[in-house]
């Protein structure tokens, strides 16, 4: 599974994350969110000092995860664009490439529509710089975590002591 | 799979506890939860019934601070137990990192136990994860209940290939840290990015001396360390020595979620088919294409009925067989083309509707005869 882990370097996160502000600026929407599909952050961009993103990442995988179980039984893959409306903010989930969610908050100021129409070209751009990320020679990733385990144990036996 | 994000420098693993229900997984994330510092740890999340049964899962993130550089935070999942919640309990697996097993230590639980651990491995094997290449650590739990079978036992019927086990009491908060941190250094360990296994010469963890080292609260209890890996084992668990290659299920490529179905030609009127089919099926005695009608018949009325038998007549040139073949739609072509986007867009269902070609006559016409 390490083969399989979902690495970003600095300047993909660059063009993602201006890629997201674009969206924000098109759709005016409070903020978006690209989460993994195991529940992990990726990166944020708008207000989100307010939210709580590390959990908020946790539940919109898992509200994907259930979701798509849902769709397995009617009969579909999966469903592709999820949409929570909310008395004021409403969120969009939409699938990018295979891994991620593109999760967008917005409120009354734009309408869904907008929202729609912007994610479905972000998230084509994200989808694009994924199969490029997939396609990066396993060379050339260093290994950061040598001896992860050793350095960390003291710091573990801090933390958890009862 | 470990997350690693070098523009926020941070590692983010994700740590699964299983086990049968009401075994205290839940409560051990409480008991973690209650005692870590407070800049360790987010907000307990806990999707459950009003019965305070997990329906979904539990979450707790915790961050142990920077570690080589590198903000480390664990992602610590809880499943639901019970059998029929299957479904949800699988999803909580996918991308796992390490898995501690909370077995349930009263006798009359062992047979849950038994077919957790089995729902375990199945449940991982749909993702492509085998049991034996995860970190995995058992915990015994409730072991401050009167009557509950001692480890040796518990040893016995769970854990053959001898993964790290530690006795526990989630309730009285024994044996919870030891068994987090065993699973939390094993992960670490695997977390590395390059393709390279783990050397099967370093020993992972020692998780015996780490519980050796805490004072357990238990004094009581005769085996303490109780991870019992003898340290000259012959081979490495095959989690070090084998770079583990997960086995993607099909599913895993998508599949644009409406896959249009090339259009299969309309078949023919029943008659042309027959008549297609005469000279094969004459040689059958039994053969008779219309109650009464002979084959030189039938061939005539194909002829005179059907638009393509005008070329057969020979009254007008027949064209080669690419004009005859039917045209797949420009649509259906566009969607079989491998990553076209036109793929991805819904399309509304075929129309039902009759393409009338030609006007019938007005009814005055056909009242009196007129062209």
């Amino acid at each position: 599974m390490s083969d399989d882990a979902l690495i970003i370097y600095e300047e993909e996160i660059e063009r993602i994350d201006s890629l997201l502000t674009k969206l924000l600026k098109g759709a005016e929407a409070k903020c978006a969110l690209l989460v993994d599909k195991d529940g992990h952050l990726i990166t944020r961009q708008g207000f989100t000092h307010s939210l709580d993103t590390t959990a908020l990442a946790a539940l919109l995988a898992g509200s994907f995860a259930s979701t798509k179980e849902i769709a397995r039984l009617v009969g579909e893959t999966e469903f592709s664009v999820l949409f929570h409306q909310g008395k004021k903010d409403h969120i969009h989930m939409s699938i990018v490439g295979e891994r991620s969610i593109l999760a967008v908050i917005f409120d009354d100021r734009t309408t869904i529509g907008m929202v729609r129409l912007y994610a479905k070209e972000t998230a084509d751009d994200l989808a694009r710089i994924f199969t490029s990320m997939n396609n990066r020679s396993r060379h050339d990733r260093p290994e950061v975590t040598a001896d992860f385990a050793a350095s960390a144990g003291d710091k573990l036996d801090d933390i958890f002591k009862d | 799979m470990v997350s690693i994000n070098y523009a926020t420098r941070e590692v983010s693993c994700k740590i699964v506890y299983y086990g049968p229900g009401l075994s205290g997984k839940t409560t051990n994330l409480q008991y973690v939860h209650s005692k870590v510092p407070a800049e360790t740890k987010g907000k307990l999340i806990s999707l459950a019934t009003d019965a305070d049964r997990t329906l979904y899962f539990d979450f707790l993130p915790i961050n142990i601070g920077t570690i080589n550089g590198f903000a480390t935070k664990f992602q610590l999942y809880t499943v639901p137990g019970q059998v029929y919640y299957n479904a949800t309990r699988k999803l909580v697996l996918r991308g796992v990192d390490g898995i501690v097993f909370v077995a349930d230590s009263q006798p009359d639980k062992m047979d849950e136990n038994i077919e957790s651990l089995n729902n375990l491995k199945e449940n991982l094997l749909e993702y492509g994860y085998k049991l034996e290449e995860l970190p995995i650590v058992i915990q015994y739990n409730k072991q401050d209940l009167p009557g509950v079978l001692s480890q040796e036992k518990m040893h016995a019927a769970l854990n053959p290939t001898n993964w790290p086990e530690y006795n526990a009491s989630a309730t009285e908060g024994f044996g919870i840290f030891d068994t987090l941190k065993c699973i939390l250094k094993l992960v670490l360990d695997r977390a590395r990015t390059g393709s390279s296994p783990s050397q099967p010469d370093k020993p992972v963890a020692q998780p015996a001396a780490v519980a050796a080292s805490v004072p357990q609260p238990q004094a009581a209890a005769p085996v303490q360390p109780v991870w019992t890996q003898p340290q000259a084992a012959p081979t490495a668990p095959s989690w070090q020595t084998q770079p583990v290659e997960p086995a993607r299920p099909a599913a895993a490529a998508q599949a644009p979620a409406y896959q249009p179905q090339p259009q299969a030609p309309e078949e023919a009127p029943a008659y042309y088919r027959e008549a297609a089919s005469a000279p094969q099926e004459t040689s059958s005695p039994a053969y008779r294409p219309f109650p009464g009608n002979t084959v030189e018949e039938e061939e005539k009325m194909r002829i005179n009925h059907h638009p393509i038998g005008l070329y057969n007549s020979g009254r007008i040139p027949r064209p080669g067989p690419e004009v005859l073949e039917r045209q797949a739609p420009p649509q259906a072509q566009a969607a079989a083309a491998p990553g076209g986007s036109a793929a991805d867009m819904p399309r509304m269902a075929p129309s039902l509707k009759v393409d009338k070609t030609h006007k019938k006559r007005p009814f005055w016409k056909r009242l009196f005869g007129i062209q």
